[in-house]
């Protein structure tokens, strides 16, 4: 069974000519323990998924099973809970609340689960222990660097023992040294089984990843298993065709990737799994229609 | 959870010093203005029942006109505020009336004099002049304090016992027994002067602290041969034959007054029932005007929470994100609007507690402040703060996360 199952869900927004398809019938099974990063350029609704997944939002059609419960239609309040007992946050710009500690920030899923502050603080000081943060429990986020905010904000993520981490470009914000350091975290969280979804626009932390997926236009238009360590082929292939930058492509603002994504005619990916990486391909199949047993 | 909530209020609180202090500043306000107003009052009502408590609260008093008002059951149910200080339907007569009623013990007229004490080039304005009979002292249950009072066989000289104010005001002295005062052209000789009255300010009964005391045959002949008798005093021979007193006192009177109700006869619970009639009327309408404060201090802590919530909208997204529902996000901002308009009542019950030390120091005035004034000004912030913070709490609540969190 796999911990999300989306089957033909669609996100829209606005009405009649001014509808924008956020996400068009999308179709993913993420098993437990997999590290899925989620590529596309921007508008191509990965945060929307993410929102979607994560239930922040509520698709507008389809289906989606988290961990076997049906969470599509569930009203905020339920979807609050099933958010906070399930799902862990991470963001690109950390999302601390600047006013509290450090110890504070990460105990602050515990208070809407209703313990009481000794065993919340507690709780959150050995969970930054485990981030290796212990020594400034007490410091104020704007007195820490980029990385260990986001190593705080990790700690808050997994406060709750999520099924799922959700991660919006967690590196975003952070120069290539902190990028390391919390990519490793996230992929020791891997290893140690949990599930972890990030978005990203970086090409080079998919090698974290034990799956891409690329989004495009609302639809996932790749879906590829990866070895630990490897980049995606079909990232690859879109690497190599990938137009040197000229100085008109950045003033135009638009992202060589951008450029390069598998839509058109060189590369036609419409049903990817099918080809390359049989063996894993077929892991991934299994489980879609072990979904819809 | 809850205690998290007050913690977060009081942090939010610490953050925006001013800003929060400007906040409860118009809950302060109005919670002072409120519990000095009302505890004003309570210290008036005290004095009176104090005053009264002191004259015996055997003490009939019968007053020209119709100043009250009763309903069947004869409580007092209005004021007439005019009728109480004009009309001239008391007579001699009814004083000897009076005497001769069963169950009287003693009597003692009050007659009105106009005029203007003058001693030594100076004059004393804000007098009051009575001419009355030597049981007065007894009556009222008040010693003169230096001389003594006139008596039975002083009926027609121009002798005066004094209050306390005009010793010192005409005379400037505490014992000017012996000194001369004019009054309406006549020389008259201070035979006494009166321990001092415990007075009640914001009543229409006379200050007796500035009064002058004079033999009732002397003050008609003041008056041209005619006696204004303000009112008539009378005190039962037992006390608990008040009520049988007063009974047949009206029966006398009517007689003598040919059937004609043209007075009225007050016990002392009448009069202090006419106080707080008079006292609740004035301070529920200052209170009222005071009330207003409050609701515009209200309307300040509405007006901050919704900045607070548009200013923490990325802070709202966080807490939605990691799990806060809707009623939890509610609930920490009315508690954040509680907080500050009950620490902004707590500030003004202490701030009333100087103003009461203040008003004591330069008035007359004995403000009482009393736990359940404070406990009601406390519980009526509370509401204010309840009120006022739900509808941006609400709002709060309501605030989509993905946009919150887009917000940055």
């Amino acid at each position: 069974m796999p911990i999300i199952h989306l089957e033909d869900v669609s996100k829209l927004y606005g009405f009649g000519d001014a509808t924008t398809v956020a996400l068009d019938e999308v179709n993913l099974s993420v098993e437990r323990g997999e590290f899925v990063a989620i590529m596309g350029p921007s508008g191509s609704g990965k945060s929307t998924l993410m929102n979607v997944i994560g239930l922040l939002d509520r698709p507008s059609h389809g289906k989606y099973i988290l961990d076997t419960r049906h969470v599509s239609r569930l009203h905020s309040s339920q979807r609050a809970k099933v958010r906070r007992d399930k799902v862990g946050f991470i963001f690109q710009s950390f999302n601390l609340l600047p006013r509290m500690t450090v110890l504070e920030n990460v105990a602050v899923p515990l208070s809407y689960k209703g313990l009481l502050q000794t065993r919340r603080l507690k709780k959150a000081s050995s969970m930054l222990e485990r981030v290796g943060l212990n020594e400034r429990e007490y410091f104020y986020p704007k007195q820490l660097s980029g990385g260990q905010a986001q190593r705080v904000a990790i700690a808050r993520a997994l406060i709750n023992d999520p099924q799922i981490i959700i991660a919006d470009e967690p590196t975003g914000n952070l120069d290539s040294a902190s990028s390391r350091l919390v990519m490793e975290l996230l992929s020791d969280l891997h290893k140690a089984g949990n599930t972890i979804l990030m978005v990203t626009h970086n090409p080079s932390l998919t090698r974290y990843a034990s799956r891409v997926v690329f989004m495009h236009d609302g639809s996932i238009v790749a879906d590829e298993q990866t070895e630990l360590g490897e980049i995606p082929t079909t990232l690859k292939r879109s690497m190599y065709f990938m137009p040197r930058r000229t100085v008109e492509d950045d003033l135009k603002g638009v992202s060589t990737l951008m450029n390069t994504m598998p839509e058109d005619k060189p590369i036609v990916l419409k049903k990817p799994a099918k080809k390359p990486a049989k063996k894993r391909t077929y892991k991934a199949r299994k489980s879609t229609t072990g979904g819809k047993k | 959870m809850v205690t998290g909530n007050f913690k977060i209020a009081f942090d939010s609180i610490k953050a925006y010093k001013w800003r929060s202090f400007l906040t409860m500043l118009g809950i302060i306000i109005g919670v002072v203005s409120v519990v000095t107003i009302v505890s004003i009052g309570e210290g008036v009502k005290k004095q009176i029942s104090n005053q009264i408590g002191h004259m015996g609260p055997d003490l009939i008093t019968v007053r020209p006109g119709k100043p009250v008002t009763r309903n069947n059951s004869g409580h007092i149910d209005a004021v007439n505020f005019m009728s109480g200080f004009v009309g001239n339907s008391l007579t001699e007569n009814d004083v000897q009336a009076i005497k001769k009623t069963p169950n009287i013990a003693k009597t003692v007229p009050m007659s009105f004099v106009s005029g203007t004490p003058r001693a030594d080039g100076r004059t004393f304005e804000r007098n009051v002049i009575f001419g009355t009979t030597e049981d007065l002292p007894a009556m009222l249950n008040q010693d003169v304090e230096y001389g003594e009072f006139f008596q039975a066989h002083d009926a027609d000289k121009n002798v005066v016992v004094i209050g306390k104010s005009v010793a010192e005001e005409l005379f400037q002295e505490t014992v000017p027994v012996g000194r001369s005062m004019q009054i309406r052209g006549e020389n008259f000789v201070v035979r006494g002067v009166f321990e001092e009255f415990a007075t009640a300010k914001l009543t229409p009964n006379a200050d007796y602290n500035a009064a002058v005391f004079m033999p009732i045959n002397v003050s008609k002949k003041l008056s041209n041969n005619q006696t204004n008798i303000q009112q008539i005093l009378a005190k039962p021979t037992d006390p608990t034959k008040t009520n049988e007193a007063v009974k047949s006192m009206q029966k006398q009177l009517l007689n003598t007054h040919a059937g004609q109700d043209d007075f009225t006869i007050l016990k002392q619970e009448d009069n202090l029932a006419i106080a707080n009639t008079i006292l609740n009327l004035l301070t529920g309408l200052i209170t009222g005007v005071a009330a207003i404060s409050l609701l515009v201090g209200g309307i300040g802590i509405m007006n901050i929470m919704l900045v607070a919530v548009t200013e923490r909208t990325q802070e709202i997204g966080i807490r939605k994100a990691v799990g806060a529902t809707n009623s939890q996000i509610m609930s920490q901002f009315v508690i954040e609007a509680a907080v500050i308009s009950l620490t902004g009542g707590v500030v003004g019950i202490f701030g009333s507690l100087l103003a009461n030390f203040f008003i004591r120091v330069t008035t007359d005035l004995e403000p009482v402040i009393t736990l359940p004034i404070m406990g009601l000004a406390l519980a009526v912030s509370l509401i204010v703060g309840i009120f006022f913070g739900s509808a941006p709490a609400l709002q709060a609540a309501r605030k989509d996360p993905i946009e919150a969190l887009r917000k940055i």
